[in-house]
Parts: structure tokens; C-alpha cells; sequence
């Protein structure tokens, strides 16, 4: 009798687990993470990010989108650091300082929403697929091996200039770009994993396809797409800098690309580092301490590495 | 399976890919709201209906969708891309010519990229554990991490602006009308290209130095290595053995890299002038020329994919151990 109650579907018993195990794991994980060295830095480095996106309209001295003026009314053009302004102003007269650090929160949002949206969308194609095999497994992977042949930054700039380049194309372009990697390597997880003994006895006793591929495959992935949410929040903040570089970002958002495009576009290279040199370093570093965090993982989640650097 | 049959499965594969990339784009263009023509017709003329069904008619817009895919098909296959929008000549003189001037940059990178960072990896990896490993493993992830197309604003920044060794873009000096082959064996042509190279090399060395690196790692790990250094070899031979085992996924990896450069190269060109498919394909997308930029999309994708059928073959024949 106790048998055939536990059977009885338990929506709420079963959410819980999920978010238990990825309670669990992200606990053990950010513990192994610091006992690195570099990882710690990084996580260090992330946090300091995370904060000052979290303040950033409180830390920014000005609007974005507010031009400055001299004392006698002319527009205050590429005038370098000083005081009223740390990290002087642009050619338009905007102040560089408030768009960098208004770059902080938008450098999360579209990180991520691209890792999210596409660590969602490769994980559970790499689940069905690997589960599934057969003709499901054919169209599945087949569609990942065209988005592997796919030039991404080409095809991206036909999208945008297309469709129009807001924030969310740029995201929705990311996105379609990012999952093909988690797919594969999720699908090659399953696939061994269907296999083992547990996965036998949930089957045997006749546990449905969804609850085998979400309650007992699914938390033995997890691990590896936290590693891809993590190098996915870097590619997506990477990728939308390259987009908005080449003029193809959303022009109302202040990205770290934006201002590099603006800079680039303008000229101003030549004389204004103040304008070049924060928003690159910036996109440098947080992608540095991401890269750093996930290489501690790395090592967590696959021993084998640990032999190499 | 055998080899033929392999070789037959991947290269069907390829031709899909291609084919199912095409398709996409297609529907992409045709299914975002706006009429193309709009974007051809002057103003003046754009008041006038009659004007615009001939120009309709023209470019077959009025025919059936399907027909209109076999007729892109088609021209794609047979490498009729139409007219340039914008320079109201044809687009495949056009294209080639700046797929030719993206071949000749990228051609020294790559030999330069793998043939430096293997021998950075070797050292690094027959050094294991030293100082100059240590400093390696850092630099090799801050250039992976730092963009691309700050790297080269920074390398502008000091070597073209500051310093004014190198011009800061362009393949030759404006105004320089010499036939193709005179001007690539220039001085002033290697002028140009080196700024650009210097940022390719940093970038891509990165992979070769990781691959070299762990390949001569694992090998010194290996039981056949003891009996080298058993037989009484000398520290060079001993590495030679262990180079020679590392060499086959390098092979690979050229084509591997060739390709990811070669999306890459829209980033590149741009900041550095160089009249290559990759700015083509930005400039033409703000002029709204859009034959050139599909064009060029087309041709980046046929490479892209090629090498991709390139890494799948040369693996096949070079490891034993993989299986058809």
C-alpha cells in the first residue's frame, strides 16, 4: 500500500527536491570554488561587480543621456578627467564615469538573460535527446550541427539589421547562439547516465519519462550547466559588447560596447583614453573573474582536470 | 563503416548544413515586415505605385514564395548573387575580391599563431610546474578573456597613434593602384599587416599554446616515455617523440581556427580598415546593400562549414583510433 502512495504525483514534494539539490550543489560548489586561489579572486572580483550593478543608480553622479555644460553654456566636448568629472566626458558631452557604472547592471541583465535563456534551452534538448535516442535524438542533434556551421557575428548583424536592434533581439540572437554547446554536452552526459543502475530501477519501477528525465537525470547535470550559465553570463556579455562594437547593440542602452562604438566610430580613440580605456578594462575584468570562477569549477565538477592548470 | 562511406555521410551532412543555413536566412529576411523595394526606390519615386510594380516585377517579388526560394536557391548554387544596391555593379566581382584580401591577412596569422603557441605550449608543458608555466597560464586566459576588439583598439592606441610606428588602417597606402599580386608583395602592404596579425596571433596562439600543452603533459605521463628516457635518448629526441604525439590534433586545429577566425575577421577588419568580406559585410548591411551583405554571408558561412568538413576528415584519417 505504502508503495502505490508515494507513486501518487507530488507537484509540491517534487518541487522542493529539485530546489534542495540545487540548494545542495550550489553550496558545496561556491565552498570547492574558494578553496582556490584564483577562484576566490574571481568571486571576489564577481561580488564587487554584482554590488556596484546593484547601486549603480545611486553611484552614478549623472544621467546617462545628460549632457554637460562649460560655465558659459557651451557643450563640454572630450574634456578629460577632473574633479566634476572623474573619467572626463564624451564628444557628445554625456559624463563617462555614469555610463560605465550604468553599464555594471545592464552587463548582468544581458549575461544573464542570455546564459538562462540558453543554458534552459540547451538542457533540455541535451536531456531529451540523450534520453530519447532514435529519430528524436537525429532531428535534435542535426539541428545542433546546423547551428554549429552557422558564422554567428555575420549572421547576428543580418538579424539586427533586419529585425530592428533592441535589447531583447540582441538577447534573443545570443541565445540561439549559445544553447548548441550545452545541448551537446548535456546530451552526452545523459547518455551515460541512462545507463546506470538508479536509472534502471526508476524505470523498472515504472517511473514516468518526465519524472526519470527531470527528477533523476536532471539533478546529475546540473552541475555542468551551472558551469555553462557561468561561461555563458561571459559569452553573452562578450558577444553583445562585439554586436553594439559594430553598431548593432540598442543605442538607448549604455552598454560597455556602446561607449567602445561611440569612441571607435567617433574617433576619439586617438585622444580620449578616458573614453576607451574604462569600458574595455571593465568588459576585460568581469569576464577575467568569470573565467577565473569557472576554471575552480571546473576542476569540482571533473577531477580529471585538475591536472592540468 | 568504412572510410568512403564516412567521407560520404559527412560530406552529405555538410551539404545540409549549408543548405539548412541558406533556408534560414531566407525566411528570416522574408518574414520581418517591410518591403525591400522600399529600401531601393528613391523617395521621388517611391509616391508612385506604377514605379514600384516594375521594379517588383522585376526582382520576381510578385511570384509565388516557393518559386522565389528555387530562384535564391539557384542563384546562390551557380554563385549569382544580383547587383550591388548601392554600387549598381555586380556583386561577385565585388565579394571575391574581398575574400581574396581576407585570405591574405588571415594566411600569416595562422601560420604564425599555431607555429608560436606550439612552441610556447611545448615549453610550457615540458616545464610543468615552473615559474615560466605559472606566468604562462596566466597570460594565456587574460588573452581569452580580454575582447578582441579592445586588444586591437589598444594596439592602435600604442603602436599606430603613439608611437606612429604602423598606419592605423587601410591594406595599402590611399591611393595606391598596383595589380593584386604586386601589391601584396609590397612593403608597404606588410606594413598594414602587421598590426592586424599582432592581435590575431595573441588571440589565437592561445588555443595552440592549451592543445600543445596538454598534449605534451599527457604524453610525458605515458608508459612508452619512461622507455625513451630508458634507452639513454638525450632531452631533445626525448621531445621530439613527445612533439611528434602532440602534432595531430594541431593539424586539426588549424582548421578549426581558420574558421573561427574567419567569422571573427567582422570585428578585425573593422577596426583596422581592411577592405575584407567581414567590414564588407558590416558596411553593406548600414548601406542597406543587402545582395553584397548576403553575398558575403553566404561565402563566410561556405567556408565555415567547409573547414568544419575539413577537421571531420582530417581526424578521420590522422587518429586510428576514431571510428567511422
Amino acid at each position: 500500500m505504502e508503495i502505490v502512495e508515494q507513486r501518487q504525483p507530488d507537484l509540491l514534494g517534487n518541487g522542493l527536491r529539485i530546489l534542495k539539490s540545487v540548494g545542495q550543489s550550489f553550496l558545496g560548489t561556491l565552498k570547492t570554488i574558494t578553496s582556490d586561489r584564483l577562484g576566490a579572486l574571481g568571486l571576489i572580483l564577481l561580488v564587487g561587480f554584482a554590488l556596484v550593478a546593484l547601486f549603480a543608480p545611486w553611484l552614478a553622479p549623472y544621467k546617462p543621456f545628460d549632457v554637460m555644460y562649460r560655465a558659459n553654456g557651451a557643450v563640454l566636448r572630450l574634456d578629460p578627467p577632473s574633479s566634476a568629472h572623474w573619467l572626463g566626458t564624451n564628444n557628445i558631452g554625456y559624463d563617462v564615469f555614469s555610463q560605465l557604472i550604468l553599464g555594471f547592471p545592464t552587463a548582468f541583465a544581458v549575461g544573464g538573460l542570455s546564459a538562462l535563456g540558453s543554458v534552459l534551452i540547451g538542457t533540455n534538448v541535451g536531456l531529451i535527446s540523450g534520453y530519447f535516442g532514435g529519430w528524436v535524438d537525429q532531428i535534435l542533434m542535426r539541428l545542433t550541427d546546423v547551428c554549429f556551421g552557422i558564422p554567428f557575428l555575420p549572421f547576428a548583424l543580418i538579424l539586427l539589421a533586419v529585425a530592428g536592434s533592441s535589447l531583447q533581439n540582441v538577447i534573443l540572437v545570443i541565445v540561439l547562439f549559445l544553447w548548441r554547446t550545452t545541448a551537446r554536452v548535456v546530451r552526452s552526459q545523459t547518455l551515460s547516465l541512462k545507463e546506470r543502475p538508479f536509472i534502471l530501477a526508476a524505470r523498472a519501477a515504472g517511473a514516468s519519462h518526465l519524472r526519470i528525465i527531470y527528477l533523476h537525470i536532471g539533478p546529475n547535470v546540473l552541475p555542468l550547466t551551472f558551469l555553462y550559465v557561468a561561461l555563458g553570463v561571459a559569452s553573452g556579455v562578450l558577444l553583445e559588447a562585439a554586436l553594439s562594437f559594430l553598431g548593432f547593440g540598442d543605442p538607448l542602452t549604455p552598454t560597455w560596447g556602446q561607449m567602445l562604438n561611440g569612441a571607435f566610430a567617433s574617433g576619439a580613440t586617438r585622444q580620449a583614453w578616458w573614453w576607451v580605456l574604462p569600458p574595455g578594462i571593465a568588459l576585460s575584468l568581469f569576464v577575467i573573474a568569470t573565467y577565473m570562477v569557472t576554471r575552480a569549477y571546473e576542476e569540482v565538477i571533473n577531477p580529471r582536470l585538475r591536472e592540468r592548470y | 563503416m568504412g572510410l568512403k562511406r564516412f567521407l560520404l555521410i559527412r560530406f552529405a551532412a555538410t551539404l545540409f548544413t549549408l543548405f539548412a543555413i541558406v533556408t534560414l536566412l531566407f525566411l528570416i529576411v522574408r518574414l520581418v515586415p517591410g518591403d525591400p523595394t522600399q529600401m531601393f526606390i528613391n523617395e521621388a519615386v517611391w509616391s508612385d505605385p506604377a514605379a514600384i510594380q516594375r521594379q517588383r516585377e522585376l526582382w520576381g517579388l510578385n511570384d509565388p514564395i516557393y518559386i522565389q526560394y528555387l530562384r535564391y536557391l539557384w542563384n546562390l548554387v551557380t554563385f549569382q548573387f544580383g547587383q550591388s544596391f548601392t554600387q549598381g555593379i555586380s556583386v561577385r566581382p565585388i565579394i571575391i575580391d574581398k575574400l581574396l584580401n581576407t585570405i591574405v591577412m588571415m594566411g600569416p596569422s595562422v601560420v604564425l599563431m599555431v607555429v608560436l603557441g606550439a612552441v610556447w605550449g611545448a615549453v610550457a608543458g615540458w616545464r610543468r610546474g615552473s615559474r615560466f608555466e605559472q606566468i604562462s597560464a596566466i597570460v594565456s586566459l587574460a588573452t581569452r578573456a580580454v575582447p578582441s576588439f579592445f586588444l586591437a583598439i589598444i594596439v592602435l592606441m600604442i603602436f599606430s597613434y603613439n608611437l606612429r610606428w604602423f598606419p592605423s588602417g587601410g591594406m595599402v597606402e590611399a591611393g595606391t593602384n598596383l595589380p593584386f599580386l604586386q601589391e601584396i608583395f609590397s612593403l608597404d602592404f606588410l606594413r598594414h599587416l602587421i598590426l592586424p596579425t599582432i592581435v590575431l596571433v595573441l588571440r589565437g596562439a592561445n588555443e595552440s599554446f592549451l592543445l600543445m600543452r596538454t598534449s605534451i603533459i599527457e604524453v610525458k605521463g605515458e608508459d612508452f616515455f619512461e622507455t625513451l628516457w630508458a634507452k639513454g635518448l638525450s632531452e631533445p629526441q626525448v621531445i621530439r617523440h613527445a612533439i611528434r604525439n602532440a602534432i595531430l590534433p594541431l593539424i586539426t586545429y588549424i582548421a578549426v581556427i581558420s574558421a573561427f577566425l574567419f567569422e571573427g575577421q567582422v570585428l578585425i577588419e573593422t577596426i583596422f580598415a581592411w577592405p575584407g568580406i567581414g567590414r564588407q559585410i558590416v558596411t553593406s548591411l548600414m548601406d542597406h546593400d543587402y545582395p553584397v551583405a548576403q553575398a558575403g554571408f553566404f561565402l563566410t558561412a561556405l567556408v565555415v562549414v567547409s573547414m568544419n568538413l575539413v577537421v571531420d576528415v582530417l581526424y578521420g584519417y590522422l587518429d586510428p583510433r576514431v571510428k567511422y
